[in-house]
């Protein structure tokens, strides 16, 4: 109230307790970890002597053998890409369906615009100077361009965002699959695959998709935490007609979280075409499901107004660990289903109590409260 | 039927069966309200009973106990001389007890027919019984007077035939004892008409009614004996032949006014803020006219469903079919949503603060700075966007472009929770664990952080205990004494007695008149809510009401023509 600072008292001021709210914030995201933490100790208490490289026999721990953890990152960084995304639409209330297709919609427009620029292409002998430059805009714009369409499907048509981007979902899959013929496009510039993507360190270790997807989950977490728009997506998603009547900008909020799913999708295109230097139709199938669970496992709720970037990617981080675990302990492949899907009932099950025990905890404070202060004569 | 053999057990042969329903100190809380407190009282058999009160007096309460929603804590529900423990509806229903609900209540995807047999579908085999089901249906209908047919859509049709249809499908359930609770609040003239036609009727055929209402004149039209109840508590029963209308509204009003309102502070309107000149907006209300200077708090009173919340709702631009004119400081302004109305300067603190008021999984301080976030700079996003770190305004803004100034929210928090005396651990705490008083003050802080000069409180004290109800009211003072234009809407009368500078008094949608706080009393403001006939004290500084039975008339015989076939 700065307007009028001569109104207000000092004395009656509550101290701020700057604890309270980083606990509250991040109990649901230390389980995550905790049971991270658990299930990697389990794998490396599993260890096996194995024989390696050329001609010399070494010892490596399976699990946390350099080129494995690579790897790990390496599938993790997709998901977790999308999985901040779908965060984001999560924690406003909405859900996105179609970010496996847009995926694979953009990856497969960058992938026909490479290969016609690339060694083999109509286009050869273009300067990669520009190339790829455009390639990366052209996958990120194709990407936002979709989960606009989203958002304007949800806004403007007030369908349940369920079925508009189920809806979506097909058609974008359908666009990819009539453009490419269903034929998978490879021969993309050097300089985008091994001189960007899969620039290596040592042996077989390629950082940047890593380090892309600890950034954008960076750059979420922050935009979440400090911005206008981001405490706007969590009152849109906790009570959008509250938020509604406290004059915020509902419809463009929710724009926003679409089309920023669809960019999340479009970066994760970009990676993968670099990394593995081909694309098809196919490409992404199923993914919605396994960024929507990465997006829950990290803590967001599907009735919106909670949920962090952080979480998502250590929830991605979880489902892949999983994974890579089933194949380490080879564990019969076709149980990998059903574990991954009973730990995301788990994780959810757990953050519920957490979180009741939570609200209980702090409703018995503030039922103490009223009593015991003495600053209020009535 | 285990459960049934359960719920009614026979008392002592003592009971005198003439009394069909009795409540034997029936007592109800819950959290926070002690809502029934030892309440006893016997329906006669074949009577139509009035229950009359104040808002949150415990009149539904009862009338909900009655019908199996509620259980009581203490006391029991005696029905034909047997004490009755109902576990849910469908169980007071097999007793005969039927509940109509004040909110219109049923499934409006279904017909008539399904909805009116929906405890008991008549079934042929495993398949439904089309044919007997729409016989039974229509046999009910024909009963009760209602017009449209039983295949209708039950959420197309109008209030009053939804309304008739709900009584039918009480009375196709086998009730005998019947539960109206203000059942004439949403009908039109003509509609409640009908309604109190049928209740004669029926009442001839034995049934009895227990008739929850506020309104004066339709209680004397149609019921016998009235039992007023007062805070939860009897306060009389009498046949309706020895009591005048008078004499009810002092039992209803009954208690010495309270101490706890704040001395009135002194005010000097300043100028005119808000002004609506004949704001009408089809079935909701109509030819509203009214103004509200700065420094005054303006009281409205009314019944529930005479239009109060309906014109701050349009003030807030969430009716986009009102139509009138509105002025803002002197200015025409056209509001067409909350975003528009806000930068207007005029705040809205809703009656729903639980599903319009507040974001329940958000902090108490992000509550609070919600609505204040905007760009104070005005729009235009390039402009803004270049300007905005040597903006003018600087000290009034929480960001910096899009950033959060987290700082200076912070220490704005702290200002407004010292101001408001906010009660809670912490500003970082969610806001849905703090008690109904205090999330009230942060829905009442978020429109002062918006720098608003103009604001509408709709039932600002509703689900409010009684502590920071008396910190609610010194505040709505200070922030008038401050130079403020308050508007505030309250079904609480001691509340609008002793806060409002002056008061306007609505009635079905219409201004019924506008008094000085020194002239006011309740029973005028009752008599006025009410609108009892010809009982219009002179003295009342009577705004025009021309056309108001004109206006009754005439939606009487639209109504009637519209159901006609």
């Amino acid at each position: 109230m700065p307007t009028e600072p001569g109104n207000v008292s000092p004395t009656g001021v509550t101290p701020p307790q700057p604890g309270a709210r980083r606990r509250f914030k991040e109990t649901g995201l230390l389980g995550v970890v905790v049971a991270l933490g658990l299930l990697l100790s389990v794998f490396g208490g599993s260890m096996q002597i194995r024989d390696r490289g050329a001609g010399e026999p070494r010892t490596v721990n399976k699990f946390l053998r350099a080129d494995n953890l690579d790897k790990l990152a390496k599938n993790t960084s997709f998901f977790a890409i999308m999985a901040v995304g779908a965060t984001l639409v999560i924690i406003a209330g909405g859900i996105d369906l179609s970010v496996g297709s847009i995926y694979c919609l953009a990856a497969v427009c960058g992938a026909m615009f490479l290969h016609r620029f690339g060694p083999q292409g109509a286009g050869a002998g273009a300067s990669p100077a520009w190339v790829i430059p455009a390639a990366i805009l052209l996958c990120l714009g194709v990407g936002t361009s979709c989960g606009l369409l989203n958002g304007l499907g949800v806004v403007l048509l007030r369908v349940h965002p369920f079925v508009i981007t189920l809806g979506t979902m097909a058609i974008y899959r359908g666009i990819a699959f009539v453009m490419t013929r269903a034929q998978a496009y490879t021969h993309f510039p050097e300089q985008f695959t091994d001189g960007l993507i899969r620039y290596e360190v040592g042996a077989n270790l390629y950082p940047v998709p890593m380090t892309l997807m600890v950034a954008v989950t960076v750059l979420a977490a922050l935009y979440l935490k400090l911005t206008v728009t981001g405490r706007h997506i969590f009152a849109v998603g906790g009570n959008e007609e509250a938020a509604r009547y406290s004059g915020l900008p509902v419809e463009r909020v929710k724009l926003k979280v679409y089309a920023f799913s669809g960019l999340m999708a479009g970066v994760a295109a970009t990676i993968m075409l670099g990394y593995y230097g081909a694309a098809s139709s196919d490409a992404g199938k199923g993914y919605e499901l396994d960024v929507i669970a990465a997006a829950v496992i990290g803590g967001a709720s599907l009735s919106g107004g909670r949920g962090s970037a952080l979480g998502a990617l250590l929830g991605a981080l979880i489902i892949q660990t999983i994974g890579n675990g089933i194949i380490i302990l080879e564990i019969d492949q076709n149980y990998s289903q059903i574990i991954i899907g009973a730990v995301i009932v788990v994780a959810v099950v757990l953050d519920r109590v957490n979180t009741v025990l939570r609200d209980r905890r702090l409703a018995n404070a503030a039922r103490l409260e009223p009593g015991i202060d003495p600053r209020t004569p009535i | 039927m285990a459960t049934v053999t359960q719920a009614c057990s026979p008392t002592s042969r003592s009971e005198p069966l003439r009394a069909r329903v009795a409540f034997r100190e029936v007592s109800k809380r819950f959290p926070g309200v002690a809502a029934l407190r030892n309440v006893s009282f016997e329906v006669a058999a074949g009577s139509c009973h009035a229950l009359v009160g104040e808002n949150g007096a415990g009149k539904s309460t009862l009338g909900r106990i009655l019908a199996g929603l509620h259980r009581p804590d203490e006391g029991s529900v005696v029905l034909d001389g047997r004490v009755c423990r109902f576990s849910s509806p469908g169980d007071a229903q097999r007793y005969g007890v039927g509940l109509v609900h004040q909110e219109l209540s049923y499934c409006p995807n279904l017909t008539v027919a399904e909805n009116l047999c929906l405890g008991s579908l008549p079934r042929r085999g495993v398949w439904l019984d089309r044919a007997a089901m729409k016989a039974r249906a229509r046999r009910f209908l024909e009963m009760v007077g209602a017009t449209c047919d039983a295949d209708d859509e039950l959420g197309s049709l109008p209030n009053g035939q939804i309304q008739l249809a709900q009584i039918a499908s009480v009375l196709a359930a086998g009730a005998r004892v019947l539960v109206l609770d203000e059942p004439t609040s949403s009908l039109s003239l003509a509609e409640a008409r009908r309604l109190e036609e049928l209740v004669g009727q029926l009442r001839r055929q034995g049934t009895t009614f227990l008739y929850v209402s506020h309104r004066m004149e339709e209680i004397f039209r149609v019921c016998d004996t009235v039992t007023v109840l007062r805070d939860g508590q009897h306060a009389a029963t009498r046949p309706l032949a020895a009591t005048t209308p008078d004499e009810l509204v002092r039992l209803m009003i009954g208690r010495p006014l309270t101490a706890y309102f704040p001395t009135h502070a002194e005010r000097q309107p300043g100028r005119e803020r808000l002004r609506v000149e004949s704001a009408s907006s089809p079935g909701r209300f109509s030819e509203v006219s009214f103004s509200v200077r700065a420094g005054e708090v303006l009281g409205v009173a009314g019944l529930v469903g005479s239009g109060r919340s309906e014109v701050a709702q349009a003030l807030f631009g969430m009716d986009s079919r009102m139509s009138g004119r509105v002025f803002v400081d002197g200015e025409p302004v056209s509001i067409r949503g909350p975003q528009q109305a806000l930068s207007l300067g005029i705040g809205l603190v809703t009656e729903d603060r639980k599903r319009l008021g507040i974001v329940p999984q958000m902090t108490c301080g992000e509550n609070l700075t919600l609505s204040a976030l905007d760009c104070p700079g005005g729009r235009g996003f390039w402009a803004r966007a270049a300007r905005c770190p040597w903006c003018p305004r600087r000290p009034e803004c929480l960001r910096l472009w899009d950033w959060l100034r987290l700082g200076q929210e912070r220490s704005w928090i702290r200002d407004y929770f010292a101001r408001l005396r906010v009660r809670a651990a912490s500003p970082d705490v969610p806001i849905a664990t703090l008690s109904g008083g205090n999330q009230q003050k942060i829905v009442l802080a978020k429109c002062l952080a918006r720098r608003c000069r103009v604001l509408v409180l709709d039932e600002p004290t509703r689900g409010v205990d009684v502590g920071a109800k008396a910190e609610i009211h010194r505040l709505i003072d200070e922030l008038a004494a401050d130079g403020q234009a308050v508007m505030m809407i309250s079904s609480e009368l001691p509340e609008v007695l002793h806060l409002s500078t002056r008061i306007l008094v609505m009635r079905r949608g219409r201004v019924a008149g506008v008094m000085g706080r020194t002239e006011a009393t309740q029973e005028k403001l009752m008599q006025l809510m009410a609108g009892r006939v010809g009982e219009t004290p002179q003295d009342l500084a009577l705004s025009p009401v021309v056309g108001d039975g004109a206006q009754s008339a005439g939606e009487g015989a639209s109504a009637e023509t519209s159901h006609a076939n």
